[in-house]
């Protein structure tokens, strides 16, 4: 992916040395200045209209020095000549009179069209574009309709039009602001002004050469905006160099020192990993995104791509503090995406340990089933049927059946009791509290169960639960020699806490090979943890915290 | 072995296993009942219930389109025939579902004989 920042410098190379611009726009002033003198015009009128011209001209010529700004510098060279075509309303000729009263607002109109196209040449929004065309067609084409009408319109536009701005002013954050809120401040300032004279010619029906001037003179804070917005971003290029020490210094995260450093609040760091897949700083996959909101800055080291940093398009603008910034940090992302990338590979092995689980769960779902449909079923069937045949028989033949019977009834008991243990039907189908009252009553010594539970937790957390209920009740029967025993099942905000207590001779803890060992990764796969607390003598207390939302 | 009253009781067998049903349907009717029918399923048994209407059901839990626990809950409602649970699973595998479906009562199927069915529905 090649770097956005760099590949919009051949847009500079249409006036790399403005030297038809800037003698033009003089020539034009001179002339335009020397109709005014001659044709008795104001003297304020005409040096006003004169330096607005020029300044929109130096303007343009200084604003293209940002490659994004490339039509905004057009716009403001149009409005420069726009603005010294319209004059020829001095002149004597009719032709050449009409000729510059026809263009008369075009400047202007050309200046809203910067505005709310500022800074990248593409329209704001639709109401921009509607702005944009009405401002055109009261100023142009109002011409032809009846002056009051087009007063009111303009007086409408101009309102929109200052709407906008200001709420575009108020959206503006980071580099963008610095870069486009002085434009924009003029702007409003200027619209301001240019509703004042409006609505004097609304009062006064009558054109007045001073508003005008007025409005002329406070448009001059429009070229001197553009200016002001390339310098004030300037100011802020020094960082950059403070950003290598910064950089290896500071403890906050690699996003949050690239975010101050480029002044982009909503700056991204994707780390790139070997396979081609981009993930934050957490090991978290991460989708680069497509589109016009974000601009994308790779960071390279050792001629392959490390990092992309998405971050605000208004940053393009200033390539170069995004250059050493990128240079910059490619020193120390490498570290960071190695440390991602091991994240990454975690979340994996502990996604897959989690799904290793499930999938022998369902197995175990699976074969409980089978054992019950089938051997079960059959076995019962013989035992329902040699009960049937030992009644009706004569007594040696009966009491023959009745021992077949018995056996058949033995095995069927054992048969449950290991299906019982690969998987509880009552779990699934009731859930914890039930199963592990169940699974007390079957205890051959007292076991109060005291649950907190309302609502069914999931699959994985009650299988789990219950095996650690079941595994520590079959300890206790076995090595505790103590006289009661109690379960308790409590569900906090966050987790479901197992404990189970005996009052027997203590002692205990997880051997490698017992069941409580054997339900590590079982546990472990839900993030879960399990203690055992057994001084000798004071019985055990097995804890079990797994956590749930 | 069986007073008159039950002699003739009427009784549908609801189980998916056919051998079962076959050594059931002997060991009921020995004992003097009138197997009605026979059912493999939960469907099945609810339209054998319409059609035949048996004074009693032996119902097994586990049934290929659904469980014992709901048809017993559905004739329950409708004021229907008596149900006897069976399974080869224990009442304890099942909790409270066993009281809570309004059936007679639960027999595990390998200690299913007349004696515990008559004691149950009679």
């Amino acid at each position: 992916m090649a770097s956005a920042a760099v590949t919009a410098a051949p847009s500079r190379e249409w006036l790399r040395d403005p030297v038809l611009l800037l003698p033009a726009a003089v020539a034009a002033g001179l002339a335009v200045g020397w109709l005014g003198v001659h044709e008795h015009v104001a003297g304020s009128r005409v040096a006003a209209d004169l330096a607005l011209a020029w300044s929109l001209t130096i303007a343009s010529i200084v604003a293209l020095e940002r490659p994004r700004w490339r039509r905004a510098s057009w716009l403001l060279a149009a409005a420069a000549f726009a603005l010294l075509v319209a004059d020829l309303e001095w002149a004597s000729p009719r032709a050449l009179s009409t000729f510059g009263l026809a263009l008369q607002g075009l400047w202007a109109a050309l200046l809203i069209q910067l505005a709310l196209t500022f800074p990248d040449g593409r329209p704001w929004s639709r109401a921009a574009v509607f702005a944009m065309v009405a401002a055109y067609a009261v100023t142009v084409g109002g011409q032809l309709a009846a002056d009051r009408a087009q007063e009111i319109a303009s007086i409408a536009v101009a309102l929109l039009v200052l709407f906008l701005v200001l709420r575009r002013l108020h959206g503006l954050r980071g580099p963008a602001r610095r870069a486009q809120a002085p434009l924009l401040v003029a702007f409003a300032v200027t619209i301001g002004t240019g509703l004042f004279w409006l609505g004097s010619l609304l009062a006064a029906d009558a054109g007045s050469y001073s508003v005008q001037t007025v409005v002329r003179v406070v448009a001059l804070t429009i070229p001197v905006g553009v200016v002001a917005g390339i310098g004030w971003s300037r100011l802020r290029r020094p960082r950059a160099a403070e950003l290598v020490v910064d950089l290896q210094r500071d403890s906050a995260s690699m996003r949050e020192r690239l975010a101050r450093a480029l002044d982009d609040p909503t700056l991204d760091v994707a780390y790139r990993l070997g396979d081609g897949r981009y993930v934050d700083a957490g090991g978290r996959p991460l989708e680069l995104p497509h589109g016009d909101g974000r601009a994308i800055t790779t960071v390279t080291a050792g001629g392959e791509e490390i990092a992309a940093l998405l971050h605000d398009p208004a940053l393009l603008d200033e390539p170069a503090l995004v250059d050493s910034v990128r240079a910059t940090a490619a020193l120390v992302l490498e570290n960071e995406r190695l440390a991602a990338e091991v994240r990454s590979q975690l979340a994996e092995v502990r996604a897959s340990r989690g799904r290793i689980v499930a999938a022998g769960d369902a197995e175990r779902r699976r074969i409980e089933r089978n054992l019950h449909d089938g051997a079960q079923q059959r076995l019962v069937t013989l035992s329902v049927a040699l009960g049937l045949e030992a009644s009706g028989a004569d007594p040696e033949t009966a009491q023959l059946l009745s021992r077949a019977q018995d056996d058949v009834e033995q095995a069927i008991t054992e048969l449950r009791d290991l299906a019982r243990g690969i998987h509880p039907t009552l779990l699934r189908d009731e859930g914890l509290g039930a199963a592990v009252e169940a699974l007390a009553r079957r205890t051959p010594l007292p076991v109060a169960v005291r649950s907190t539970l309302r609502q069914r937790l999931p699959d994985s957390v009650e299988l789990a639960a219950y095996f650690v209920v079941a595994e520590a009740l079959t300890n206790v029967v076995k090595h505790a020699s103590a006289s009661q025993a109690s379960v308790l099942l409590v569900r906090g905000h966050q987790d479901l806490r197992v404990v189970i207590d005996d009052d027997g001779v203590g002692g205990a803890h997880i051997e490698p090979d017992s069941g409580l060992a054997g339900l590590r990764d079982r546990l472990e796969a839900l993030d879960a943890t399990l203690r055992i607390e057994s001084a000798a003598g004071g019985g055990t207390t097995v804890c079990a915290v797994l956590p749930c939302a | 072995m069986c007073d008159d009253s039950t002699v003739q009781k009427r009784v549908l067998i609801v189980d998916d296993h056919q051998p079962f049903r076959a050594v059931a349907r002997e060991l009921l009717e020995r004992a003097g009942y009138v197997v009605s029918g026979e059912a493999a399923g939960a469907s099945e048994a609810l339209a054998a219930v319409a059609a035949d209407a048996p004074d009693a059901v032996l119902l097994d839990v586990q049934l290929p389109d659904g469980d014992g626990f709901a048809v017993a809950m559905a004739l329950a409602a409708t004021d229907g025939p008596a149900v006897v649970l069976i399974s080869s699973r224990e009442a304890s595998d099942y909790g409270r579902r066993v009281t809570a479906c309004g059936a007679r009562g639960f027999i595990p199927k390998s200690k299913l004989s007349a004696a515990a069915f008559g004691a149950l529905v009679d």
